[in-house]
């Protein structure tokens, strides 16, 4: 157990490593190279030159990502190109508003999806069931932010039920009735995407446990259907169930870019989208490592509890299950 | 061959899919024609035949075909049936209601005639669609072949790449690189290439594995032929049906990643069009136009239902094993471009 520990967590240092080289590499392979993206336009020859000195771009590139990295381990994620803002301050808060939306949504889901799954396995291909494939057919198949934009459409402009965008009404901001209203149809559209998935995964590990040998004992013996299904079965489906949802973990941190767009969520997606249509390299690649981060960090943890939950599964021989 | 015959036969080669490929050379190995002509009659259908049957008795992959082969029709001919230019600006006639003179589905805020810019708009999807689709299974089996043939320091480094891919989150990473070099059509479907070709890979390395131990493969290498030749004569036609239904469902998850980077305004810039674009357009104009947001969104999930549906044919039809493999596919492609 510690070796393997020992031995994921080096993998994972390892991917962090390659990952922040690759971000930097692409940084600097832009056309007319970091100079041109990190230097304000219209800057005479020689005052370029002071202010590439200044910012450390005249030194060999090794030495500039040394700096960089060596920075961003220390928690100093650079600064803004504009307003020469910190970097961490802009992104920090935008990871706990994805994280409550995000969050929402997959709880949510999961609500609905692991005792809708297992009804299903119970009455195969009954109407129930072919609903959850209708739904996951077209959750699959749709433009995530259509769906959004339909019901900003029908909620919020025609039926004025529910506000348009954003986390908060200007004045009622901190209120958290105020958010429930502005996260129902953000959470809407995430959770259908959700629950497209979901349902199947919990029909499926239902349907592995119920063509188990003792389950057909337990019906041999003349147990009830009900108790069979729900005593027998749905204990030793659970454990799959919610292991596979929770390896979705690093999904939380990884952004909702399109659906914090369609809907002005304050979140890191929508960051992202508008710092790059802004050219604000340096919260781009800040972004892009933290995420890397995190999405490492949740596997990780995903992993730990696959094997805490459920015994029977070695560490050691399952290797890499990357997002 | 009676229809009794032919029916057993075909079940009998469903139940073993791929017996024939390179088994213990039975009745259709390339040796079976010199049989006599009496024997013809109960060789039993091969892989692509019983394959093709079995995908013409499934009403869902029936329907989404002739759906995706209309599509692909209109996309062919966009220019030719489109009764406007889709970048012809008129402002006289903006926001005309569906039906209005010649405009079927009425014009845009700029007047523009949306019947013929979503005709065009296909085209532009379609063709991100199969390009991605067929871009990255070219590199992930380039990738996947040599990870699993020569194994060692060569697999632990590409599968080390593959790892870093699946940790970036993807759409973040494509969103960069457009915003790095910018948004060219071409910049975009290789972009969108070489972020989706994990799959792939990971996929012809686990059939590689498996088979370059076997003893066909040993024998092949005995009688010296060369490293390529192994892997494209004597491995890669294995992995042939996984590649295809992978290739399929790929297609689907593109033209929703195309329509999506458009959509955040990364993708295809006026004065082309995508369908990701209009519904762009469609959002700050939705007060005035709420109608407008229904097309091109109708038609990506017209046209992904389709491939899915017929991606799903495929699967089912050559490779039925792997009943549950799409869904799941499905699902991780939606968690990383489409939330």
């Amino acid at each position: 157990m510690t070796e393997y520990l020992i031995r994921r967590f080096i993998q994972s240092l390892f991917v962090m490593f390659l990952i922040s080289i690759v971000t930097f590499a692409l940084i600097h392979a832009a056309p007319g190279g970091p100079t041109k993206i990190f230097l304000s336009p219209g800057l005479s020859q020689e005052a370029a030159k002071v202010q590439a000195h200044n910012l450390g771009l005249d030194r060999p590139l090794p030495e500039q990502y040394v700096k960089w990295l060596g920075n961003l381990i220390q928690g100093d994620l650079g600064y803004t190109f504009k307003n020469h803002l910190p970097v961490a301050d802009i992104l920090w808060p935008t990871v706990g508003h994805t994280i409550v939306l995000m969050g929402t949504a997959w709880f949510l889901s999961m609500l609905i999806a692991i005792p809708w799954g297992i009804y299903n396995s119970t009455k195969e291909y009954g109407w129930s069931d072919q609903s959850a494939s209708f739904i996951s057919y077209i959750g699959f198949a749709m433009p995530t932010f259509w769906f959004g934009i339909l019901l900003q459409e029908l909620f919020a402009l025609k039926l004025d039920w529910l506000p348009l965008s954003d986390m908060w009404t200007i004045e009622k901001e901190g209120q958290i009735g105020d958010l429930l209203l502005h996260l129902v149809l953000p959470v809407s559209v995430l959770t259908l995407g959700f629950l497209a998935g979901y349902v199947k995964y919990a029909r499926t590990s239902m349907l592995e446990v119920l063509e188990q040998d003792y389950i057909r004992t337990a019906r041999a013996k003349g147990v009830r259907e009900s108790r069979v299904i729900y005593r027998h079965a749905l204990r030793n489906a659970l454990i799959p169930i919610i292991t596979i949802i929770g390896l979705d973990l690093p999904i939380l941190v990884s952004g909702a870019a399109l659906t914090e767009n369609v809907f002005n969520w304050p979140g890191m997606g929508r960051l992202f989208v508008e710092m790059a249509l802004a050219r604000e390299y340096s919260v781009l690649m800040a972004i892009t490592i933290v995420t890397a981060v995190l999405v490492i960090i949740g596997n990780f943890i995903a992993d730990l509890l696959y094997a805490l939950v459920d015994p029977r599964v070695q560490l050691g021989r399952k290797g890499g299950t990357a997002a | 061959m009676s229809e009794a015959t032919r029916h057993e036969s075909q079940t009998a080669a469903a139940a073993e899919p791929g017996w024939s490929r390179h088994g213990t050379g039975t009745a259709s190995s390339p040796n079976a024609g010199a049989k006599p002509a009496g024997n013809r009659m109960k060789r039993p259908p091969g892989l692509w035949r019983t394959g093709m049957n079995k995908f013409r008795r499934n009403p869902y992959a029936m329907t989404g075909l002739v759906v995706l082969l209309i599509f692909i029709g209109l996309a062919v001919f966009a220019r030719a049936i489109a009764p406007y230019d889709p970048a012809r600006i008129d402002l006289l006639n903006a926001d005309a209601p569906p039906g209005t003179g010649n405009h079927l589905l009425g014009t845009d805020e700029l007047g523009r005639d949306i019947w013929s810019r979503l005709l065009v708009s296909g085209q532009v999807s379609l063709t991100v669609g199969f390009a991605v689709a067929f871009v990255s299974v070219l590199i992930g089996t380039l990738v996947g072949a040599v990870s699993g043939y020569f194994g060692g320091w060569i697999d632990a480094c590409l599968m080390r790449l593959v790892d870093v891919m699946n940790a970036v989150p993807l759409l973040f990473l494509n969103i960069l690189i457009l915003a790095i070099f910018g948004s060219k059509f071409s910049y975009m479907i290789l972009i969108l290439a070489f972020t989706s070709w994990m799959g792939v890979a990971r996929l012809v390395r686990g059939t590689f594995l498996q088979l370059r131990e076997m003893q066909y493969v040993e024998a092949a290498r005995a009688i010296g032929v060369s490293n390529t030749g192994i892997i494209v004569r004597h491995l890669l036609r294995n992995a042939t049906v996984p590649i295809i239904v992978t290739a399929t469902l790929m297609v689907g998850g593109a033209i929703l990643s195309e329509s999506a980077l458009s959509y955040l305004g990364l993708g295809i810039q006026s004065p082309d069009t995508s369908w990701g674009l209009m519904l762009s357009n469609a959002q700050e104009f939705m007060l005035l136009d709420p109608l407008q947001a229904l097309y091109p969104g109708m038609c990506i999930l017209i046209v992904v239902l389709a491939v899915n549906f017929v991606g799903d044919g495929i699967r089912d039809a050559l490779d039925p094993r792997k009943q549950a493999a799409g869904a799941r596919r499905r699902w991780r492609a939606w968690s990383r471009y489409s939330k």
